[in-house]
Formats: C-alpha cells, sequence, structure tokens
C-alpha cells in the first residue's frame, strides 16, 4: 500500500476486487463479503456508529474460519489486517468523520480545517456566521479553541494562507469573522460553556496560564477533572496579556474568556512560580496525578555586541511590553530605535510611539521583503509614523556614563551565498559605519525558555534548542505524568499552536490516567457538522472582495492603546462568509472540469483554483454562457457538490451553493413534459443531425408523443 | 530566517534533526507554505511553521525544506 493511501479506502478496493473476481463461491462467504463491504463504505463515508468496527472484525473472522476456499480466507486476513494495523485511523473516520488522506471522498476535510493547528471546523462556523446564527458558531469553534475572541484578533491565521478562496482573489477573512462572532456572542449572553461530564474525582495540576495552559485546563475540566493554574503572573493570559500590546488585544477581551474557564470552576493560583513557591513534589502530595506545563519562552536572545549591558536605557521588547501591559507607563526616552523585524519588533516600536516616544526606529539587518512581521502590522506601524532602516546591522550601543546616546551600525547588502540555494544574506559594508542617535534601544530578536523556572525538575529532558523534549503527537515529556506544549516546547510560536498543543495534551493525559493506550499518529480534525451551504450567484460571488479593515483615527493611533483595528460591520461579515468556496463538500477532484471538456466538449467550468501548485484563472461567470445543462458534470461529482436541479421553470446548476448558470425549461408542446433547455436540445439536435438530419419543426415534441403522432400519421396512410 | 511568510514549499526529504518524527515520514513530497518563519536570530536550526496542502500545520526542520519555484498564480 502506499504511503498516502486510506487504508479504509484501500480495504474497500481490495474487497470489492475479491467480490467482483468471482472467486467466492461459496454463497454464505459471498453475503458475509457483501455486509462487510457495506459497513467499510458506511466508515467511509462518515455513516458508521459506534459498533461498526467491532461488527466488520467479527465478520471477517467468520469470513476467515469458515471460508472453503482460500478466497474468501484471504478476503478475511485482508481486513482484520487492516483493522489491526491502522486502528486509530478506522476509529478516526467513525469519530472524527474526515479522512486525513483525503482518499475517502466524503471525508476529504477542509484545507483550512487541517491547517488549523486546533483543528477548528472552519467551514462550518463560517456557514453559520455567514446565516447569522453567531452563538451556534462559537459553540462549533468552542469545540476545539477555547478562545475564539482571542484568536478572532490576534491568530496569524494559517488558515487563511491555505484558504482556497486565495487562489482566486484574496482568502476569506476567516480570523475577522471569528471575532465578530465572539464579540456578538458575548454581548447578547449567548456564549455559553458546555455541560462539564461528570466529575472524575481526579486532579491535574497545570503550570502557566498562557494560552496552552488554559486550553488543556479548558478542556480537562470539561472531561470531569478537577484543574488547578499555577500562574506567576498577577493575572490570566500569559504571553498573550503582557506579550501582545492592548491596542491589539485589548485586556477585557482576555478577561471575559478567561472568566468562563473560572466558571468551569478551573482554580487560578496567581503570583506562584513553579520551582519556587511550590514544587512537583508538593503537588504530587496534595494528590495531583499529573502535570501540565506551558511556561511559555520568556528569556530575551542576546545581541552580544559592546555596550548592551552598560546602560539603564537598554531593554528587551518583552520586560517593556509586560512592564506597560501591568500597568507601568512610563517612557523608555524622546527618541528609541527598535532592533528586529519580527511582530515583537513592531509591538514595542508601536508601544513606545504610545508611550510618547516622538521618534521612534526599527532597525533591522535585511530589507523589507525579508521581515517576518506581518505585512498589515508593518504598514499600520509606518502610518503611525514609525521609520524602518532597513540593511542596518547594529555593532555597539554608546553613551556617556549611565545614560544612551546612540546606536552603532553598519550597512549591510544583501549577498547570494554561492553554496546552497542562492538565498541572499545580509553582508556588513566594510567602513559604512555611522550612528543613529537614540536615548534608548530596544531589542527584540527573539526568546527562549527560561532553564531557571525548570531547574527543579532535573529529569526533564530538554532538546538542543533549550526546549522540553516531548512526544509531538501526545506531548508526553521524558518524566511519568508529565506533559508539555505551547512556546516551552516550541520556542517562541503562535498563539494557536498553543491552543492545539494544550488540546492534545488534555486528550493525551485523559487517556494516560484512564491507562488508555496513545495515539501514534497527530489527531484527525473532527467534522463538527455538515452545513448547507449559502446560495450566492455566480457573478457575486466573483464580484465580493475582501473588504478593508477600518482603523481608529491616526491621532488616536499615535497617542491611545485603543484598539487599532475597529472590525467589520455586520453587513461585511455576512457578505465576506458568502465569499467561503465550500471546500469541505468539493474536494477539487476536478472530474467536473474534466468531463465537461473532454467528454462533452463545451469546456464551460473555468475553475482554475483545483490545484494548489498550479493556479490558472478562474471566473464562476463563464459557466453561463457557456454550459448547456447536460449535468454530466453534476453526474460525475462525488460529492454531490455540483448539483443540477430543475426550480420551477428552470434548470439550475450550482457548485456548493455557487449558482454558475441558471436557464429557463422547455416542455413538450402536446404533454407538458420537460423536455430540457434551449442549449441542451440544441446541442443534441447537432449531435443528433451529423448521423440523422431531421426535418425542421417548430414545434417542441417529447419522444413518447413524437411517436405516438408518428404511429398516428402511419395509421392514417396505412392500408385498410 | 531562511524562509519568508508566504513561501511555497516542498517537503523534500527526511530531516535528519531529532525533532523529524517518524509519523512525519509521509509528509515528503508534500507541498506548502511557510505560515510562521523563524523571526528571531536567523537561525538555521529554528523550527519554522509550514500549512501543508491538506495534511495540517507543523513546525520542522528547515533542512527538509525547498522553496517551490514557481511562487505566482
Amino acid at each position: 500500500m502506499s504511503d498516502t493511501t486510506c487504508p479504509v479506502n484501500h480495504a474497500i478496493i481490495r474487497l470489492k476486487n475479491i467480490i467482483q473476481s468471482g472467486s467466492l463461491t461459496h454463497p454464505k462467504i459471498r453475503r458475509i463479503a457483501d455486509e462487510v463491504l457495506e459497513l467499510l463504505e458506511d466508515v467511509a463515508w462518515g455513516r458508521a456508529g459506534n459498533e461498526h468496527l467491532n461488527t466488520v472484525k467479527s465478520l471477517a473472522q467468520e469470513m476467515m474460519t469458515q471460508s472453503l476456499n482460500e478466497s474468501g480466507s484471504e478476503a478475511g486476513k485482508m481486513v482484520i489486517s487492516a483493522l489491526d494495523e491502522h486502528p486509530e485511523i478506522f476509529s478516526s473516520h467513525v469519530e472524527t468523520h474526515n479522512c486525513a488522506a483525503g482518499d475517502c471522498v466524503k471525508l476529504a476535510p477542509a484545507p483550512c480545517q487541517m491547517a488549523c493547528p486546533a483543528g477548528i471546523d472552519v467551514p462550518t462556523y463560517v456557514t453559520l456566521i455567514g446565516m447569522g446564527r453567531d452563538a451556534e458558531a462559537i459553540e462549533v469553534i468552542r469545540k476545539d479553541n477555547p478562545f475564539p475572541w482571542i484568536c478572532g484578533l490576534v491568530c496569524t491565521r494559517p488558515c487563511e494562507f491555505i484558504c482556497v478562496r486565495g487562489r482566486i482573489d484574496t482568502p476569506v477573512s476567516i480570523k475577522i469573522l471569528k471575532a465578530f462572532a465572539a464579540e456578538r456572542a458575548m454581548s447578547e449572553y449567548q456564549y455559553k460553556n458546555p455541560e462539564k461530564e461528570p466529575d472524575k474525582n481526579r486532579k491535574v495540576c497545570i503550570i502557566g496560564a498562557g494560552p496552552g495552559g488554559m486550553s488543556a485546563a479548558y478542556y480537562l475540566a470539561l472531561k470531569g477533572y478537577t484543574v488547578r493554574i499555577i500562574e506567576a503572573l498577577p493575572m490570566a493570559g500569559g504571553m498573550v496579556m503582557v506579550g501582545i500590546p492592548r491596542y491589539r488585544l485589548p485586556r477585557e477581551v482576555i478577561d471575559r474568556e478567561t472568566a468562563m474557564l473560572e466558571d468551569l470552576g478551573i482554580e487560578f493560583c496567581f503570583n506562584t512560580r513553579f520551582g519556587k513557591d511550590v514544587t512537583l513534589e508538593q503537588l504530587r502530595s496534595e494528590g495531583f496525578d499529573a502535570f501540565f506545563i506551558a511556561i511559555g519562552a520568556h528569556k530575551p536572545f542576546k545581541m552580544n555586541i559592546p555596550g548592551e549591558d552598560d546602560f539603564p536605557q537598554i531593554m528587551d521588547s518583552t520586560d517593556i511590553l509586560r512592564r506597560v501591559a501591568l500597568g507601568d507607563r512610563r517612557i523608555p526616552g524622546k527618541r528609541v530605535v527598535i532592533i528586529g523585524g519580527g511582530n515583537v519588533a513592531v509591538d514595542a516600536a508601536r508601544t513606545a510611539l504610545r508611550l510618547g516616544c516622538e521618534d521612534v526606529t526599527i532597525a533591522y539587518r535585511r530589507t523589507r521583503s525579508e521581515m517576518p512581521a506581518d505585512i498589515e502590522e508593518v504598514e499600520q506601524a509606518e502610518e503611525e509614523g514609525i521609520r524602518l532602516s532597513f540593511l542596518t546591522v547594529p555593532i555597539e550601543i554608546i553613551g556617556k556614563p549611565n545614560r544612551v546616546t546612540g546606536l552603532k551600525c553598519l550597512r549591510a547588502r544583501m549577498v547570494a551565498k554561492t553554496s546552497g540555494s542562492g538565498r541572499k544574506s545580509p553582508v556588513p559594508i566594510e567602513g559604512s559605519d555611522y550612528v543613529i542617535d537614540t536615548d534608548a534601544v530596544i531589542t527584540a530578536i527573539g526568546q527562549q525558555v527560561d532553564p531557571d523556572s525548570l531547574d527543579t525538575l532535573p529529569d526533564l529532558d530538554m532538546t538542543k534548542r533549550n526546549t522540553i523534549q516531548v512526544n509531538m503527537v501526545t506531548m508526553e515529556t521524558s518524566m511519568e505524568g508529565v506533559f508539555a506544549a505551547g512556546d516551552a516546547v516550541t520556542g517562541p510560536a503562535t498563539v494557536i499552536e498553543a491552543i492545539g498543543g494544550g488540546k492534545k495534551a488534555a486528550e493525551a493525559i485523559d487517556r494516560y490516567l484512564f491507562g488508555i493506550p496513545q495515539p501514534r499518529t497527530p489527531p484527525v480534525p473532527v467534522r463538527r457538522g455538515r452545513m448547507e451551504w449559502l446560495e450566492v450567484p455566480a457573478p457575486t460571488k466573483m464580484i465580493l472582495k475582501r473588504p478593508e479593515m477600518p482603523l481608529l483615527n491616526i491621532d488616536r493611533r499615535r497617542t491611545t492603546f485603543q484598539q487599532a483595528e475597529l472590525g467589520y460591520s455586520e453587513n461585511m461579515i455576512r457578505e465576506e462568509a458568502r465569499r467561503c468556496l465550500r471546500c469541505d463538500i468539493c474536494r477539487r477532484c476536478g472530474d467536473c472540469v474534466s468531463v465537461c471538456r473532454d467528454k462533452m466538449g463545451i469546456d464551460a467550468l473555468q475553475l482554475g483554483y483545483l490545484d494548489f501548485d498550479h493556479t490558472t484563472a478562474t471566473d464562476f461567470r463563464v459557466t453561463g454562457d457557456r454550459c448547456i445543462t447536460c449535468g454530466a458534470c453534476a453526474a460525475n461529482c462525488p460529492n454531490q457538490a455540483m448539483q443540477i436541479r430543475d426550480i420551477k421553470n428552470e434548470r439550475v446548476l450550482s457548485l456548493c451553493g455557487t449558482i454558475l448558470n441558471r436557464q429557463r425549461l422547455l416542455h413538450c408542446d402536446i404533454c407538458g413534459a420537460v423536455l430540457g433547455t434551449g442549449r441542451y436540445l440544441g446541442y443534441i439536435r447537432k449531435r443528433v443531425d451529423k448521423k440523422a438530419p431531421q426535418t425542421t419543426s417548430e414545434r417542441l415534441v417529447c419522444d413518447v408523443c413524437a411517436r405516438k403522432e408518428s404511429a398516428r400519421r402511419h395509421d392514417d396512410i396505412s392500408p385498410a | 530566517m531562511v524562509f519568508r511568510k508566504g513561501q511555497k514549499i516542498e517537503i523534500f526529504r527526511k530531516s535528519e534533526e531529532d525533532a523529524w518524527e517518524p509519523y512525519m515520514d509521509e509528509y515528503v513530497g508534500c507541498h506548502g507554505i511557510i505560515t510562521d518563519p523563524d523571526t528571531a536570530i536567523n537561525d538555521p536550526d529554528a523550527l519554522v511553521e509550514v500549512t501543508l496542502d491538506g495534511r495540517g500545520t507543523h513546525r520542522l526542520p528547515q533542512d527538509c525544506l525547498r522553496v517551490l519555484e514557481d511562487q505566482g498564480k
């Protein structure tokens, strides 16, 4: 079996071949094989229940033991070995209704859902938002991510990078839709926790109240565990609270979503440093059965340049962002230079500006196109008056006693490496040194895990990157009963990765405490529903554009920490949701395009977005001009994504709700039976005429009436 | 930083790094997009976040990735 073939699909194909070969001669074995095939097809189509796999196994065993010929026995063995070798994949089809390989066509997951590290069912919640059912959308999101509002404002949105709509024009604004729905649901008191499972009387301790720790706590609490979170800071949120400035993520958003966790009975212990205020042994003696470490990566890297440790006006970005988040609004200096090119550097620069710094410069060693910060953040920073100094390599911080006066830098140029891929690197230009006058320097060149916070756990294995070594499928560490996730495992990463890690760890902790074997492969995202699609005419689908984000006026942005992005209006949100292509239903196999172009010779489907690697132009409107409504595309669609229906007096062709063509139906002049559309009849006539030219007639008559008429004419002229 | 956000990449081989786990073997040959590059110290050893077409989002070592030539639509 090839690596990419789904074992469920593979078993179905092999069993079908055996049945069709006629080698199962015994009637009973043939009947059992048919039953097994039917049950396996249920699994592949998302119709299977809890007992399906056990029944398949017992029937296959029956085939093995009772078959009188080798073929029946081989078929039984094949099914059993597939079940034994891939139990997780079979179960995952039943439980998640998703086939990660995409071979079981009905269960092929949407790329956006697969891309989300937390596995959120994006098409389902986007459709719900499009229908105005915001609270239900939040309910769907929180099955996989307890923080839809936070993520709606700060997620790095891998889903949007892979969004298929982006191959046509721009991705659906998935992140903003989530924020809107969360805010609306919260405002209307419809943002609710799901029911908890009955109390399990087992205790789990979470170390760190960041997104990873709180996600694990949420899912464990829902499973009925008693959960305590230990946090060194005086508030919940971790890096989300002290690393992301308030103009991007208001504190109220974090507080409201954290309060939902407190409602579940999760206990928070703030100002409690693990290893100092409390140890693992103390917690074990209190009856905690499992531990989850999510302490983040808060220790800044050093630049290792002269002067770095000599002045009090040199600070790290995480320090200043934390101080400001905790209420210290003192200005670091009139003129400030921030060193770095990532989102943290931009956050520090925009924060400095809002504190009152008059001259803020970001010094980055490469060019704008290599800047890893989000382009929107960089553009907003420039609008606010922050200067960007590219190809700038800091070499020394200079000053008078106790006071920084400047940052000495070299100019650089990008030079292609002689070996490797030819990628360009910045190379300092000798003799190009100059000084940027400044009163303070903020470094933003990255963070790492603070090893001091883990020194009471000598048995905890670390990686060469100084992160906690874990099994990435289960988040288990080298210590029994101790799990870890978030930045402490990945290094500085994203909020949504931490949430996904916390969710995975919660599942693994649950299995650990009940002695259930751990999975060997990462979990497949769960399909939370199969929503009806939103009907949108093809021209509208093409014309709808991703809206620009309205922003706070520039003076307020330069002077206050008010939220800079104002969010979309309700109308923008509902329209944006209608841009979704519903890739959870259409798996982009291209069968519709092939049959229309190659078999029918029409070529009415200009769907250039189907292939990830070879994207060409898409225009849904073309179909309306060329389509003959023959229905060949719909008949060949494995998922019923393409549908052709007669509605009132029209034949309507649609792809996942996008109305591609709508043509008037013609009827038999005699009996009124539907004949098809004018274009379709024209197409048929043209093909038939080549073989047997017809006499021209103005009347539209169905075959039955035509035969009757013909018979009558023959009757009239036949000799008596 | 070796890779930039939004670049199309291919996993062209298994990594020799410890961070490469057995289940990742099946991703060799997959194409995807860099969604969170190493943003910090231009460390070629840093793990970068990659979203693979239909195969999920993963933190992978850089030595198994190469940029695909065709970056356009």
